[in-house]
């Protein structure tokens, strides 16, 4: 058996460099790193059986791979549209839930017994139509990301504009978890408020560790490549 | 032939040798690298944005199969994926004959060369 320990193992020390150097959604960047390992294990065992050391069937092996610096392009350029597209799903599903609780706050605001339920319900309008407009903006880059894009080109920029869309939305229900913990001290239907409260606070841990995580890929260099290289 | 000539074409090329059947990673760059003749020098770590990128678009669907201890995700063509390699059929026999007609002109009968 030979004696080849992890630190020297060229498969490793190339699977490992790559999976630092790009960021992404956690789930779909472990599955493509898992994938890598897998075929290359496979490669290196193919050599291996045509009598090749480990050592120089795993230096062939990742030779032909390719450098991280010669992948990680085409590697984070996928990867950030797929944290866009995570985002974009984030945002679709909880903004809905936000200008739920929005509405709740309205209607606080009917029994009159208190000026913050009128600040609030103004917030409400305007912060309820901005996240709405994210939603939209969301369920856009879904498709455009999607099966749109056989037929038209993933605009360079959406993946920054979805991350801002997501900080937006977050910020949003930032607020809402704000205006419905006030509500639910002030008011006299604390259970209801807290309720939503919580459920505006996870919206908006949600949104916004997904914006951020967006943000940061969409900043990355890959995503100024054009995106006539995905090809 | 250099890598980065095979990069415009390399949807094409997963797509086509989807066509028979599912296939694993490896087993997707071994078929272009036979079907080549070894001609096709593929950076073999481009193909899995590549196969992610399909996936997203709806032209390939993917899934985990174990064999014994290992598991490997195996993609096989969707019935869009089948109608875009038909159209990437197209679009290349055009191209071909184009650039061949350009490259090789066929001299008109009685021309003096």
């Amino acid at each position: 058996m030979s004696a080849v320990t992890p630190r020297s193992d060229p498969v490793e020390d190339c699977v490992s460099t790559l999976a630092a150097a790009v960021h992404g959604p956690a789930r779909t960047k472990a599955r493509m790193v898992a994938e890598v390992r897998e075929d290359l294990t496979d490669a290196v065992a193919e050599r291996t059986r045509a009598g090749l050391t480990y050592q120089r069937a795993a230096a062939q092996a990742v030779r032909e791979f390719g450098t991280p610096d010669e992948l990680v392009v085409s590697w984070q350029r996928e990867l950030t549209i797929a944290q866009a597209r995570h985002t974009a799903r984030t945002v679709a599903l909880t903004v809905p839930l936000v200008v739920a609780c929005w509405y709740l706050v309205r209607r606080a605001g009917h029994d009159q017994t208190w000026e913050l339920a009128r600040t609030a319900q103004m917030l409400g309008v305007h912060l309820s139509g901005v996240s709405a407009i994210t939603a939209l903006l969301a369920a856009v880059a879904l498709a455009v990301t999607g099966t749109l894009a056989r037929r038209l080109p993933t605009p360079d920029r959406l993946p920054l504009a979805v991350a801002w869309g997501g900080t937006v939305a977050s910020a949003s229900m930032a607020f809402a978890t704000l205006a419905l913990a006030l509500a639910a001290a002030l008011g006299t239907d604390w259970l209801l408020f807290a309720s939503a409260g919580t459920l505006a606070a996870s919206s908006h841990a949600l949104v916004a560790g997904s914006a951020r995580s967006c943000r940061r890929c969409a900043r990355l260099p890959a995503v100024g490549a054009s995106s006539a290289g995905a090809r | 032939m250099r890598h980065d000539a095979v990069r415009g074409h390399l949807d094409g090329l997963l797509l086509a040798v989807l066509e028979t059947g599912p296939l694993h990673g490896y087993a997707i760059i071994t078929a272009v690298q036979q079907r080549s003749g070894g001609v096709l020098e593929l950076r073999t770590g481009t193909i899995y944005p590549a196969l992610n990128r399909l996936e997203r678009i709806g032209l390939l669907r993917s899934s985990w199969q174990t064999t014994g201890e290992r598991r490997r995700r195996c993609y096989e063509l969707t019935e869009a994926g089948r109608r875009t390699l038909a159209g990437e059929r197209t679009a290349w026999r055009e191209f071909t004959t184009a650039i061949g007609s350009v490259l090789n002109p066929v001299a008109p009968p009685g021309a003096v060369t």
